[in-house]
């Protein structure tokens, strides 16, 4: 196989491992780091098809990635600080307000 | 506006403007609309019927179209040939005297004016019945009448019992419709039309099969004696006597209780066809008539005394239609609509006079102060008995020699026959023996103010007398007619739609022509029998009061049997008993607990189940839906893998 | 050469997602997740798209990471998700996540229409990188801009609400 195939192989199995982080993980700030994996794959499989076709639009596409990285970062923080201070624990098991 | 459509809205017209405003008009106003309105129909259908006599043509007024589907038409007509004529004739001659009767009879009573509204309406529906051209308007003025019936019944509504009757008569009736719309039912299926022309016609080329024809034939006959108060459905005709006299003159005696003889009339050419029909209408008739007439011994309330009169009358109609002798059947049902008027008139007169007194016991020598009422019931009673020259003979007469001579007829059917004209005039000098001659039994309270009634009731009374006397001579028998060399235009009238007929593959004893002999010697013999029943009434009510006791007291269980109305009643009272039994036990308990469980309970409880596992995946654990989301979008690519 | 440095930087990078979830300790799965990101950065050097691997450092690395350290600093705690890693979704998720790439290995793989076009490896220096971008992509650009901004104000409203209510 190409280097790309195993490029965009290795992208869905770190985007994969990302969503197994995410499901499986009890620590509120871990599942946010796997949320980072999962957008990092995304990245990575932008910049293979890039570099595959040799056009700019897969790495202008890369920019927004990190744009919406930076803001989902920053939000998500806040919210996880008002979340922590509600409910006075990481564990997510004990977030069940969405319950019903 | 054409006389047919006149003659049925009049009525209706009397009815709406007595019903919505009568209690505001003065009582003579209430009158002469109540009044006039079936004394106009009358003038109107007098016209009619000249001009039938003398063309032979029928009047067809067709008013609107009512159903019009592929396959099943319904027009509302109407139609007057010579049996609607006569029937016409009747009801509303017979009303209009009722009708002016009741403005003396009711002039003291409260609701004046509904009375004479429904009694417009019955009228109304009456019409209805006997002019229509098909068994829908014929069912639409059946249904009326009961309406009204049960309405006039219970016309005095704060007495529960009356009531009671009421709703009594509406669902006898009701059975017997039963039987009706079902006879309709199959009369379409076979030929496809509701008009009584089209079904005589088409019934009369003999293409449906006898078995068929019977069924019909016996559905019509369930129907007719539900309306006519024949065995087994007679139970509500002595309960109806609560209502007001003339109601019980007019409706069951002259002309509702006549509506299941005109039905059969009417559709003779089902009936021709069917000859085990017939003979079940002919021994119905003759057992309803002996029946009747061994019921009415017993009574002492004289308006019952005449209702079981009635009951075995119309048997005796009954019993002429089995035997084919249609025209015999319409002129009984024409005199008798005449006598037995004048005797519930005169009974209501008696009730009058004695404010409310209806049982014998409590009566006696009210001759010598109700000379009018005495010598008009007197008339009526000899013409119901069957004495000559007075109507009721040759009547009845013609309806015995029908029952040996016709088809099914036999000799055991003129023997029932002439046993229950026997005990016609037994019973019915029995009553006026103890109404009016003997000592008085009256109350002291009544004594005094016993007089005859207005001139509005004594004057019908008079004229409905003169009838029963006279207008005999409009259907003489065949011998006589041959001895005194004159036709009866009564059945000329009725020839071209009925005639002495012949039913198809029957038997009797067919007598023509030369049995003029029998005839007269059948005809002596009834004469005979009614004055030996009058002779053994005058014995054992006047001379020697003592033997009626004994009899009484010898006769035990049967005076029970027969006074219990041979426990009809108490027959109907266990089978609604059993239903309600089944209805309680059996559906209440366990077939409604059953279907409540399957029916009810178990989709309920299934339901809950489900929406409980399906709430369960909302557990709360925000991994758990990132899961389901990622699950779902798995899903979604591997059908697009696939599909691709 | 190329083939042996994306072989080493990918099994680095997925050696370092592992570690991401299985230690126990978030400061450590931080640290872990920063390896995990220069070793994505690397790649994407080997690719030759040079421009993508600075920014890979500068705003993953340095910006979100720091951050998100900055928030485990703040709130770390040895609580009942110290004990217990792992929560109760862990075999449907194993399975999940080995289905995901062995249907993506499936797809069917057409690589026939694609054409090169002119120009090699110069075209992801930062001078042609930086010419083609604001030519045609400048409006994206202004929207991500703004999006930022909002971002950062709804950061801002969140944490004041929070701290009011």
């Amino acid at each position: 196989m190409d280097k790309y195939q195993f490029l965009i192989t290795l992208a869905g199995v770190i985007f994969s491992l990302g969503l197994l982080g995410v499901a499986v993980r009890r620590n509120l700030l871990v599942v946010m780091m796997c949320l980072e994996i999962m957008l990092n794959a995304v990245v990575l499989s932008f910049v293979t098809s890039a570099s595959r076709s040799n056009t700019v639009a897969g790495a202008s596409m890369t920019f927004f990635i990190y744009v919406a990285a930076s803001c989902e970062i920053a939000l998500a923080m806040a919210i996880v600080v008002l979340l922590v201070k509600r409910h006075a624990t990481l564990d997510l098991d004990a977030h069940q307000d969405l319950k019903g | 506006m054409n006389k047919l459509t006149l003659i049925l809205m009049l009525p209706f017209l009397g009815f709406l403007i007595n019903g919505l405003i009568g209690s505001r008009l003065p009582k003579a106003a209430v009158s002469v609309i109540a009044c006039g309105m079936p004394a106009l129909c009358f003038a109107l259908t007098w016209s009619l019927f000249s001009g039938i006599y003398v063309s032979q043509v029928p009047v067809v007024e067709e008013l609107f179209t009512w159903v019009a589907y592929p396959g099943f038409k319904v027009e509302a007509a109407l139609y007057f040939d010579q049996i609607s004529a006569m029937m016409c004739l009747v009801v509303t001659g017979v009303g209009t005297l009722i009708h002016i009767y009741s403005v003396g009879y009711m002039s003291h009573d409260k609701s004046f004016a509904r009375y004479f509204a429904y009694l417009n309406l019955f009228l109304f529906f009456m019409l209805l019945l006997v002019l229509g051209k098909n068994l829908v308007m014929l069912f639409a003025g059946w249904e009326g009448v009961g309406i009204a019936s049960y309405l006039l019944i219970g016309f005095w509504f704060q007495d529960s019992e009356k009531t009671s009757a009421g709703l009594k008569a509406f669902i006898v009736n009701r059975v017997g419709d039963t039987g009706f719309i079902l006879a309709a039912f199959v009369i379409f299926f076979f030929a496809k039309t509701l008009d009584f022309q089209e079904i005589n016609t088409f019934f009369a080329n003999g293409q449906t099969s006898v078995a068929m024809m019977n069924l019909i034939g016996i559905l019509l006959l369930i129907g007719a004696c539900g309306k006519s108060a024949q065995i087994p459905l007679h139970v509500w005709l002595p309960d109806a006597m609560a209502g007001p006299t003339p109601v019980s003159a007019l409706i069951h005696a002259a002309t509702m209780v006549t509506a299941g003889v005109y039905l059969l009339s009417r559709l003779n050419g089902v009936f021709l066809h069917a000859p085990g029909a017939m003979t079940v209408v002919a021994y119905g008739g003759a057992l309803t008539a002996l029946l009747g007439a061994t019921m009415g011994l017993t009574q002492y309330n004289l308006k019952k005394v005449l209702a079981y009169s009635t009951m075995s009358q119309i048997g005796l109609m009954f019993l002429a239609c089995g035997v084919g002798a249609f025209n015999a059947a319409l002129f009984h049902l024409f005199t008798h609509a005449f006598f037995k008027a004048c005797l519930f008139l005169g009974a209501g007169a008696i009730i009058h006079a004695l404010h409310g007194e209806e049982d014998m016991r409590n009566m006696g020598a009210l001759g010598k102060k109700l000379p009018i009422t005495l010598v008009t019931f007197l008339i009526a009673s000899l013409a119901l008995s069957g004495v000559p020259p007075f109507a009721g003979f040759f009547s009845k007469d013609e309806i015995l020699w029908s029952a040996y001579s016709g088809v099914n007829g036999s000799l055991g059917l003129w023997l029932v026959a002439s046993i229950s004209s026997f005990l016609t005039a037994f019973y019915m000098f029995r009553a006026i023996i103890m109404t009016f001659f003997g000592e008085s039994r009256v109350p002291a309270r009544l004594e005094k103010g016993i007089h005859e009634g207005p001139a509005s009731m004594s004057g019908v009374l008079i004229l409905l007398a003169f009838c029963s006397a006279t207008v005999g001579f409009l259907g003489l028998p065949g011998p006589l007619r041959e001895m005194a060399g004159v036709t009866a235009p009564f059945y000329d009238f009725l020839a071209p739609v009925i005639g002495h007929v012949q039913v198809v593959g029957a038997g009797g004893h067919q007598v023509e022509g030369a049995g003029h002999q029998l005839e007269t010697l059948f005809m002596g013999i009834s004469i005979v029998v009614a004055f030996a029943g009058i002779a053994l009434a005058w014995l054992f009510f006047s001379l020697r009061k003592q033997w009626a006791d004994q009899v009484k007291g010898r006769a035990g269980y049967a005076y029970d049997l027969v006074s219990q109305g041979y426990f009809f009643d108490a027959l109907y009272y266990l089978v609604v008993r059993f239903v309600d039994w089944v209805s309680e036990s059996v559906l209440a308990r366990r077939v409604e607990v059953g279907l409540d469980a399957g029916v009810l309970t178990a989709p309920n409880n299934s339901v809950n189940y489900a929406s409980r596992l399906f709430s369960s995946l909302q557990g709360g654990s925000l991994q758990g839906y990132v899961l389901y989301v990622f699950i779902g979008l798995a899903l979604v690519l591997l059908w697009g893998v696939l599909h691709v | 050469m190329e083939t042996f440095f994306i072989l080493l930087f990918g099994t680095a990078a997925v050696l370092f997602a592992v570690l991401v979830i299985m230690v126990r300790q978030p400061m450590r799965a931080a640290l872990a997740l920063v390896a995990h990101m220069v070793s994505l950065a690397c790649i994407y050097a080997t690719l030759n798209v040079h421009v993508v691997a600075i920014f890979q450092i500068l705003i993953y690395v340095s910006a979100v990471m720091v951050f998100m350290v900055y928030t485990i600093m703040l709130l770390d705690d040895r609580d009942a998700s110290f004990q217990q890693r792992f929560s109760r979704w862990v075999y449907p998720a194993l399975i999940v996540a080995v289905l995901i790439p062995v249907s993506l290995w499936l797809l069917p793989n057409d690589s026939s229409a694609l054409v090169a076009p002119a120009g090699g490896p110069e075209r992801f220096t930062f001078a042609a990188f930086a010419f083609d971008f604001m030519k045609t992509y400048w409006f994206h650009f202004e929207l991500a801009t703004v999006l930022l901004l909002i971002g950062v104000l709804s950061a801002w409203t969140a944490v004041k609400e929070g701290l009011d209510g």
